[in-house]
C-alpha cells in the first residue's frame, strides 16, 4: 500500500507549474512580435501622403514607415518610390492604378509592380499579384507583393533581401502604342511586416544597403596603374568622398537596419534549456528517490 | 524545488543580460546633401502654324499653352533656373531652308524675373514650320554646360516638319555628349507619327511623354517637371570611360558614373579594396530606343588573375525603362585587392535602329566598412520542438547518469 507523502506531493505540483511555464514560455513568442508590427504601423501616421514619384532609381522618392505615395502621371512613364527595411521585416507593397477613361483607351494593357533592392536587383515576389492585365474597360488595377524576409547577412552569391533601401517601380510593361501619354494616377504604399523567428537569420552586413547618389571621380587606366603613389592620392581623395557621401535618405526601420533582438528563438531555447534542466533533475530524483 | 524555480528565475536575468549586450549598433545617419548647383529647364514651345487650331478644350493649342505657361512661370520654385525657346515662331514663308532654322531663344535661362517671361509669351502668334531637332540643339546650347540637373521641356502638337535630322537621333545624341540630359515630351495633338516621334525622343533620353488631354492636364504638368526638377536636385553622374580589358579599365571610387556601351560591347573598371572593405556596385542599362523583346544584363567581379568573385545578373521581356543588377563582394584578406567589374549587356535591336552611341549605362559603386560576420542561425539559437526534445533528452540522460554515480558512491538506504 501506497502512502502519498508531502514531498511527493509538492514535487507532482512543481512539475505541472514548471511545464505550465515552459509552454507559456514557447507559445508566448508571438506576442512581442505583433507589438512590433503595431508600432511600425503607428509611426508613419505624421506623414501624410507623398504626391510625386521619381522617374528613375536615382531620383525616387523616399516613403516614411506607413506612408502613402501618390502620383498624377502618364501611362507610359515609370514611376520610382523607395522605401528602407530592415532585417526581420516582411515588406509588403500595394499599388492601384487609376487607368485613363476607357473612351480613351485603345486595348488591353499590362501593369506591372516591381521590387528591386539596394544594390538593384529585383527581388521576387513571394506572394501577391505583382503583375496584372486589364482589359480595356476596367477602371483601375490593383498590384500587390511581398518580399521574402529581410535577412540580416546573406552569402555573396545568394540573392536573398538585405536591410536597406528597396525601390518600387510601377509601370506598364506592355502598353498598346495608341494608349502612350495618357493621364493615370497611381499610389503605392508600403507595409513592413514582420517575418517572425522561423525566418529569423543571424549574421551582420556590417551596414545597410543605401546606394550612393553624388558622382564619383574615376581615374584614368594609366593612373591607375602609378602604384603606391596613385594608391596614396585615392586614399586622400576617399577621405574626402566619406565627408562628404550622399546617400539616400531613408529613415531606419523600427528595430534597427540589423534587426530588433527580439525574436522567439529566445523561448524556445530557453524553453529546451529549462525543459533540460527539469529532466536532468528528475532523472536525478527518480534515481536517487528512496525506495518504499 | 524552490531552489529550482529561483535558479529559473536567475536564467531568466541571465538571459536579459546577455540580449542587452547583445543589442545591434544603429547604423548612422546619412549626411545630407549641401546647396547642388542651380536644376536647369528650358521650356522649348511649338508656335508652327498649326498651333492655331481649337481643339484643346475650345481654345485654341496656342492661347492653351500660353495660359499653362503664365501659371508655370508664376509657379516655379526658388532656385529652378527657367528658359523659353521657341521654334517656328518668326518665318512664315513657304521656303524650307528657311523655316528648318527657325528657333531662338526668347527668355534666356535663369532666373526668372515673372513679369518680362510672361510678356515675352504673350507676343508669340503661330506662325511657322516645326524644327524641332534644330530647335532641341539650340535648347541644349541655353541650358550651357554647368553642374546640376538639365531638362528640356517640349511642347508641340506636330511632328518635325524637316525631316533630317530626325529629332529622336539628334534627342539621343544629345543626351549622349556631355552632361545628363533629359527631354520630356508633350503632345497637343492626338496624332499617330506625333506620338511616335515624342515618344521616341522621351525614351532616346530617359525622360516622359504626355498626351496634352485639356488645359488643366497641360499646367499641371508643366509644373509637375518644373517642380521635379526642383525636388529632386541630383548631382549628375561622373562621366566614366570603362576599358576593353581589366588592365586599361579606370579606377574608381564610391560614386554614380555613366557610361555607354554598344550593342555586345563589355566594359571593365577597376576598384581598390582594403581589407575589411567591401564594395558595392549596382549597374543599369537604360534601353534608350526600340529593342528586341528580350534582354539580359551581367555584372561581374573579377579579380586581376582573372578568376570570376561573384556575379550579378538580370534578364527580362517586355517594355522596360532600365534593365539593373548589382553585387556586393567583402574583402576580409591581409592586403589591399584590386577588383575588376565588367559590365555586360544583351539588349538587341531591329537592323533599322541606330547603334552608335551604345545604350546608356549607370554604374554606382561603394566602397564601405563593413564587417561582413556569417552567422546563419540568429545568435546560435535554436527553434522548433526538435531542439526542446533533444535539450530534455539531453538533460535526463545527465541526471539518470548524475543519479546512478551517487547510487554507486553512496547507496541509497531502504526504509
Amino acid at each position: 500500500m501506497r502512502v502519498r507523502s508531502p514531498r511527493r506531493a509538492h514535487r507532482l505540483r512543481t512539475w505541472t507549474a514548471a511545464a505550465a511555464l515552459a509552454a507559456t514560455a514557447l507559445i508566448g513568442g508571438a506576442a512581442p512580435a505583433l507589438a512590433d508590427g503595431d508600432n511600425g504601423g503607428n509611426s508613419g501616421d505624421d506623414g501624410g501622403a507623398v504626391t510625386e514619384a521619381g522617374t528613375t532609381f536615382r531620383g525616387a522618392t523616399v516613403l516614411e514607415p506607413g506612408q502613402e505615395g501618390k502620383a498624377a502621371a502618364s501611362s507610359s512613364d515609370y514611376l520610382y518610390w523607395a522605401f528602407g527595411a530592415g532585417a526581420g521585416q516582411r515588406p509588403t507593397v500595394s499599388a492601384t492604378v487609376r487607368l485613363p477613361e476607357s473612351s480613351t483607351r485603345s486595348g488591353t494593357s499590362r501593369w506591372q509592380l516591381s521590387l528591386h533592392d539596394g544594390l538593384r536587383r529585383a527581388q521576387p515576389c513571394a506572394t501577391g499579384t505583382h503583375t496584372r492585365t486589364a482589359r480595356q474597360d476596367v477602371a483601375e488595377v490593383r498590384l500587390r507583393c511581398t518580399l521574402r524576409p529581410v535577412q540580416p547577412w546573406a552569402d555573396t552569391w545568394s540573392e536573398d533581401p538585405l536591410p536597406g533601401a528597396y525601390f518600387v517601380r510601377v509601370a506598364a510593361v506592355g502598353l498598346p502604342e495608341q494608349d502612350r501619354g495618357l493621364p493615370i494616377e497611381v499610389s503605392v504604399e508600403v507595409d513592413a511586416g514582420s517575418a517572425g523567428g522561423a525566418r529569423r537569420g543571424g549574421g551582420d552586413l556590417g551596414g545597410p544597403l543605401v546606394p550612393s547618389l553624388h558622382a564619383g571621380t574615376a581615374l584614368a587606366g594609366g593612373d591607375a596603374a602609378d602604384g603606391t603613389g596613385g594608391t596614396g592620392g585615392t586614399g586622400g581623395t576617399e577621405g574626402d568622398a566619406e565627408a562628404d557621401r550622399r546617400t539616400l535618405e531613408l529613415a531606419e526601420p523600427d528595430g534597427g537596419w540589423s534587426g530588433s533582438w527580439w525574436s522567439d528563438r529566445w523561448l524556445w531555447t530557453a524553453g529546451g534549456g529549462v525543459a533540460g534542466a527539469l529532466a536532468a533533475v528528475g532523472g536525478y530524483l527518480w534515481v536517487r528517490r528512496p525506495r518504499v | 524545488m524552490i531552489i529550482g524555480r529561483r535558479s529559473a528565475a536567475a536564467l531568466c536575468a541571465m538571459l536579459v543580460g546577455l540580449v542587452a549586450a547583445g543589442l545591434p549598433g544603429s547604423a548612422a545617419a546619412e549626411p545630407v546633401g549641401e546647396d547642388a548647383p542651380p536644376p536647369k529647364v528650358n521650356l522649348v514651345l511649338d508656335v508652327s502654324g498649326s498651333m492655331r487650331a481649337k481643339d484643346v478644350g475650345g481654345q485654341s493649342r496656342m492661347a492653351a499653352a500660353q495660359q499653362a505657361f503664365n501659371e508655370v512661370i508664376d509657379a516655379v520654385p526658388d532656385g529652378v533656373h527657367l528658359g523659353i525657346r521657341t521654334l517656328g515662331a518668326n518665318y512664315p514663308g513657304e521656303n524650307k531652308k528657311l523655316g528648318c532654322v527657325d528657333s531662338e531663344a526668347l527668355y534666356p535661362v535663369g532666373e526668372v524675373d515673372k513679369t518680362e517671361a510672361k510678356t515675352a509669351v504673350a507676343t508669340l502668334r503661330p506662325t511657322g514650320w516645326t524644327p524641332i531637332g534644330y530647335a532641341l540643339r539650340g535648347a541644349v546650347k541655353d541650358l550651357g554646360d554647368g553642374e546640376g540637373s538639365r531638362r528640356i521641356v517640349l511642347i508641340t502638337d506636330g511632328e518635325d516638319s524637316c525631316g533630317q535630322p530626325d529629332p529622336c537621333d539628334v534627342a539621343r545624341e544629345l543626351a549622349a555628349k556631355g552632361t545628363q540630359l533629359t527631354v520630356d515630351t508633350l503632345g497637343l495633338a492626338a496624332d499617330d507619327k506625333v506620338r511616335r516621334q515624342l515618344g521616341c525622343i522621351a525614351e532616346a533620353t530617359g525622360g516622359t511623354y504626355t498626351s496634352v488631354q485639356d488645359t488643366d492636364q497641360l499646367s499641371d504638368r508643366l509644373k509637375q517637371l518644373v517642380r521635379r526638377s526642383a525636388d529632386t536636385p541630383l548631382e549628375n553622374p561622373a562621366p566614366a570611360e570603362g576599358g576593353e580589358r581589366c588592365a586599361d579599365a579606370p579606377l574608381l571610387t564610391s560614386g554614380v558614373y555613366s557610361d555607354r556601351a554598344e550593342f555586345g560591347q563589355h566594359r571593365w573598371y577597376q576598384v581598390e579594396l582594403q581589407p575589411g572593405q567591401e564594395l558595392r556596385a549596382a549597374l543599369s542599362v537604360a534601353a534608350d530606343r526600340a529593342v528586341d523583346r528580350d534582354y539580359a544584363v551581367l555584372l561581374r567581379a573579377v579579380s586581376e588573375r582573372g578568376t570570376e568573385l561573384v556575379r550579378g545578373r538580370e534578364a527580362g521581356s517586355g517594355r522596360t525603362d532600365v534593365l539593373s543588377t548589382g553585387l556586393r563582394y567583402p574583402w576580409n584578406g591581409e592586403e589591399e585587392r584590386t577588383v575588376c567589374l565588367e559590365a555586360s549587356h544583351a539588349f538587341s535591336a531591329p537592323a533599322s535602329v541606330q547603334r552608335t552611341p551604345g545604350l546608356p549605362v549607370e554604374l554606382t559603386v561603394d566602397v564601405v566598412e563593413a564587417a561582413d560576420t556569417a552567422d546563419v542561425a540568429f545568435f546560435g539559437l535554436a527553434r522548433g520542438w526538435i531542439p526542446v526534445l533533444l535539450l530534455t533528452v539531453t538533460g535526463l540522460a545527465a541526471g539518470l547518469l548524475a543519479g546512478l554515480i551517487g547510487r554507486l558512491r553512496n547507496p541509497v538506504r531502504r526504509a
